[in-house]
């Protein structure tokens, strides 16, 4: 099932699982995962550590390595299917129609060359222009991201920069080719608070001006709230709820969405103790037998024992819980879809 | 950096002090003397006392370590700064730096043979990881690694030399050959070849081992983001940052060059320094291997210098 | 065993359970267990090692002094039940004189590493933990010892000091191989120091000794475990070449370094003479390193230590 809303979809993700096969077991990191990003649109993937909603974006990326593959799924680019692609065809569209930036701006950065040229090398891989044009387009691009003095920067390392300017460096390199699509993993979750601000207010700026999809990942919502248009929550390898982002911060309809959003705590309010949302992620080799929340989740109840499908519970909005859209505990029985039964005989699959 | 390296230098002194008075004290402290083996019933002790008169030994110990000390600092010009070797008479300085040029050549030519082969194999290990090519480099370089040299040179020579009469068995040179290259790189080769393979064995581990963990670094995956070439990502991101732990290597090795194939050269009578000083410390010639050991320690501490001087030239994070 | 929380806090619907995680919980020290057991290769090293030690403890032992009888009858005599490896040209047992010389490469191995580790820790705990002029005299003294080209010093200790002596080889290697444990015990006490558990101690009124010996120590151990067993492959080579050369242990007595010196000398008469002591010492090394690898996987997995 996906999500659809107006405006051609650039990216479709469809029934994505991405395992890992460890010597302890396998570990299903993304298990089922189906959303899709409109042209032009910012997706906000949330949920907490260990989600799946990097492996999500390191799939759409083709960058598992072992001992992780791609089990099953389809990835359309509008309309060409990633997953199809050789390796060749798959590095054309890396860092050229869709770009990647990552959470430690520290570290992705190579230490040993300048970060001019970290740029520029995208750049005239994908544009196949002359080195000193595609240096000059760098220039420009650092200038664009807000970095003064770029010419002098240019020709700096990393390890001469500030975190918040790396970033800027990093954004600078991934926006350089024109990508339609931006994954941005964690983009400020390192970063001071102020820093990251701005870097909110670079990435709007740039998404308004290229017109660039921006797939964003986080565990902020706060994050989420000012950037994205729709929201995807993701818990221990599934999508649980989505919906456009006011509908998910106004009437959240899944347990672990509501308790995400009452966490957080609110200037004015008066408490004895903060919402938590009671005990841990499942362990990814040891999960539940059906609803994989059930365990943390207020409402258990028996009829948890059956794994949920993703359901509409309004127009535009899916969440993968029992309860009715009001909130009520199912009257009767699930419905015994073919979906239900397949992921029932996967959930013994597992408890195997 | 100027500063830098002259700051070390100076720090440098009082090691090389303390190393002269550590060796000095060794030679001299130990029981007997150089001369032992010249007494018997047929030598008149007035001559040992002569000999020991000639070479200084009658002084007290405090006055002979500083005149050594001293005249020692003027060998550039002075030929006789480093004192008579008592085996032979001839002067210390002339019979080390006799040999200093072969030593330099098996050392030379085992150590950039090491490096040509060991950095390939390393990287190979290290980008495909697990595989049989992997697994089969793993075992040959452990087993590789733990085989002592000198054993490896003992066997060498016995299943190619002394067996397969395929190359000589000792020295550098056949007789009335001096000037031959092709005499000497057959003389070379199974020297050359025991330090190689062990070499080759312990420094594609380390390449291996830094090419691992740079290939695990988050600026990797960049760079994969970016859509380059994995070849491209091998060989210039990874690479390049992979080899900066090798060359500080690199130049602690320095110090190897000079001293660090005793054991070797003796086994194929190699004429070089190493030998020398083995020589040296068995006939109990003190101004040698006075002399040798302040070599060492000079080598080893400008190795030192210098693979923290490669270390700032190669990595453009460390300012000094 | 899992520990389950069976009251669950207010706020929460009755009914709910607070999950843990449900893999059982194990000690330290099985843990080390469980992950050395992991390494086959450092499993089956332990196994060849104390076969090793066995042998060398038990042959020499049930052989008495053959590894040192001369016979003329015997001589170059062919291999026999109990003569695996035949007799040398001096009638000598060859198989039994290999365990003897075992016997004695291992012991001054592990007893120069028994040296390397008192030294080591000791310098290295002064001068980590009173850090200050201390410790800049300290270190002065390793680069100081670490400059002398190490085989060449131990050369000339053992030559100028006492050839033949085994004890004077032990303290020999000791005196030049603490080098590495010193600096490890250093770098581990200096982040110590200021370990709060550190702090706990003062704050209850421990003494300097009492701090550094009980609790201090014993973290530190770790990666000296892991460089003392790596150290006993440097050691026995070491040993082996010395004797070799003629400066360590000589004839009558035994060691594998030698063995080898003779089998050069009668090459021509059984060209396998080399290979017995050779074989032997590399599986001595080969058994200590890997033994050595698997302590470190186990004892740390994170931990990074450099072997010499």
């Amino acid at each position: 099932m996906t999500h659809r809303s107006d405006g051609g979809e650039l990216l479709a993700i469809e029934g994505l699982r991405t395992h890992f096969f460890t010597q302890d077991g396998v570990v299903k990191a993304v298990d089922g995962v189906s959303f899709a990003i409109r042209h032009g649109g910012t997706m906000g993937v949330v949920g907490e550590s260990g989600c799946g909603k990097s492996i999500t974006a390191l799939s759409v990326m083709r960058l598992i390595e072992r001992p992780g593959r791609i089990v099953e799924g389809s990835i359309r680019l509008a309309n060409r299917d990633l997953l199809s692609l050789s390796d060749e065809e798959m590095r054309d569209v890396r860092g050229n129609s869709i770009s990647m930036i990552f959470q430690e701006p520290m570290t992705s950065l190579n230490p040993v060359y300048m970060c001019g040229d970290q740029i520029s090398e995208a750049i005239s891989l994908h544009e196949g222009i002359s080195k000193r044009e595609a240096n000059d387009r760098a220039v420009e691009m650092l200038g664009q991201v807000g970095i003064p003095d770029a010419k002098r920067r240019a020709r700096e390392y990393p390890h001469q920069l500030s975190g918040g300017m790396r970033q800027r460096v990093m954004i600078a390199m991934a926006l350089s080719t024109n990508p339609e699509l931006l994954i941005a993993d964690e983009p400020t979750t390192a970063l001071d608070v102020t820093i990251q601000a701005q870097i909110l207010e670079l990435m709007k700026a740039l998404r308004e001006r290229n017109r660039m999809a921006i797939m964003l990942i986080t565990h902020d919502l706060g994050v989420i709230a000012e950037m994205a248009d729709d929201v995807v929550v993701m818990y221990a390898g599934k999508v649980v709820e989505a919906a456009d982002v006011t509908t998910v911060f106004e009437r959240p309809h899944h347990p672990y969405s509501k308790g995400l959003l009452a966490s957080i705590p609110r200037m004015g309010e008066k408490r004895h103790r903060l919402e938590v949302i009671q005990g841990v992620v499942p362990n990814p080799l040891n999960l539940p037998l059906g609803c994989l929340f059930k365990r943390r989740c207020p409402h258990a109840m028996p009829v948890c024992d059956t794994p949920p499908p993703l359901q509409e519970i309004e127009p535009g909005h899916l969440s993968r819980c029992w309860l009715t859209p009001a909130g009520e505990p199912p009257a009767i029985g699930p419905e015994p879809t073919r979906e239900v039964a397949e992921e029932a005989a996967a959930a013994l699959d597992v408890a195997r | 950096m100027a500063r830098y390296v002259v700051r070390r230098l100076i720090q440098a002194i009082p090691i090389i002090i303390g190393i002269s008075i550590i060796a000095f004290a060794i030679v001299h402290l130990a029981p007997g003397d150089p001369f032992d083996r010249f007494r018997s019933n047929k030598v008149s002790p007035e001559v040992i006392e002569n000999l020991r008169r000639v070479y200084g030994l009658d002084q007290p110990l405090p006055v002979q370590f500083v005149k050594w000390f001293t005249t020692f600092w003027t060998f550039p010009w002075d030929s006789t700064a480093w004192g008579y070797s008592i085996t032979d008479g001839l002067p210390v300085r002339d019979k080390i730096f006799e040999r200093i040029p072969s030593t330099l050549q098996l050392m030379g030519t085992s150590l950039i043979l090491t490096i040509i082969i060991a950095i390939p194999v390393g990287i190979l290990g290290a980008v495909r990881q697990y595989s049989i090519a992997d697994k089969t480099i793993a075992v040959i370089t452990t087993i590789g690694y733990a085989l002592p040299t000198f054993w490896l040179g003992i066997i060498l020579r016995q299943i190619f030399a002394q067996q397969l009469d395929l190359f000589p068995l000792f020295g550098k040179h056949s007789f009335g050959k001096e000037g031959d290259v092709l005499d000497l790189l057959w003389h070379l080769f199974l020297p050359a070849l025991t330090i190689t393979i062990v070499g080759v064995a312990g420094w594609s581990r380390y390449m291996r081992a830094s090419m691992l963990e740079v290939l695990r670094a988050d600026y990797i995956r960049t760079a994969k983001a970016k859509g380059l070439a994995s070849s491209r990502v091998i060989f210039k991101h990874a690479l390049r940052n992979a080899l900066i732990p090798i060359v500080t290597l690199l130049g602690l090795t320095i110090p190897t060059l000079l001293a660090g194939a005793a054991i070797t050269e003796a086994v194929f009578s190699w004429p070089g320094l190493g030998f020398l000083g083995v020589s040296a410390v068995q006939e109990r010639d003190y101004p040698v291997v006075l002399a040798f050991t302040m070599i060492g320690g000079a080598m080893v501490i400008i190795g030192n210098l210098l693979a923290d001087v490669l270390y700032a030239v190669v990595d453009p994070r460390i300012k000094y | 065993m899992e520990s389950t929380q069976t009251t669950p806090l207010p706020g929460t619907a009755a009914g709910a359970v607070d999950e843990v995680d449900l893999t059982p919980v194990r000690t330290y020290w099985q843990l080390v267990r469980q992950r050395f057991v992991r390494h086959r290769l450092a499993v089956i090293a332990f196994f060849l090692m104390a076969i090793l030690i066995a042998m060398a403890l038990f042959i020499p032992l049930l052989s008495g002094d053959a590894w040192k009888e001369t016979s003329l009858e015997r001589i170059n005599q062919p291999p026999s039940l109990t003569a695996p490896l035949g007799y040398d040209n001096l009638g000598i047992n060859t198989f039994a004189r290999l365990m003897k010389g075992l016997q004695t490469s291992l012991f001054i191995g592990f007893s120069a590493v028994v040296v390397i580790v008192m030294i080591g820790v000791t310098v290295g705990a002064m001068a980590g933990y009173f850090g200050g002029w201390a410790d800049n005299a300290l270190m002065r003294f390793v680069d100081i010892v670490l400059s002398i080209p190490t085989f060449f010093l131990i050369l000339m200790l053992v030559a100028f000091w006492g050839t033949g002596n085994a004890w004077v080889i032990i303290i020999a290697i000791g005196l030049t191989g603490w080098t590495t444990a010193a600096r490890l015990v250093r770098a581990e006490f200096l982040s110590l120091r200021e370990a709060d558990f550190v702090q706990a101690a003062k704050a209850l009124g421990a003494g300097d000794r009492r701090i550094v010996v009980r609790h201090m120590i014993p973290s530190a151990m770790a990666p000296v475990v892991v460089a003392a067993t790596l150290g006993i492959a440097d050691s026995v080579v070491i040993e082996a070449a010395l004797s070799f050369l003629g400066f360590g242990i000589t004839p009558p007595e035994a060691s594998l370094g030698n063995m080898l010196t003779k089998a050069q000398d009668y090459f021509y008469r059984d060209p396998l003479l080399a290979w017995y002591p050779g074989i032997t010492l590399i599986l001595v090394v080969l058994a200590a390193s890997f033994l050595g690898d698997g302590l470190r996987d186990a004892l740390d997995p994170r931990q990074r230590v450099e072997a010499n």
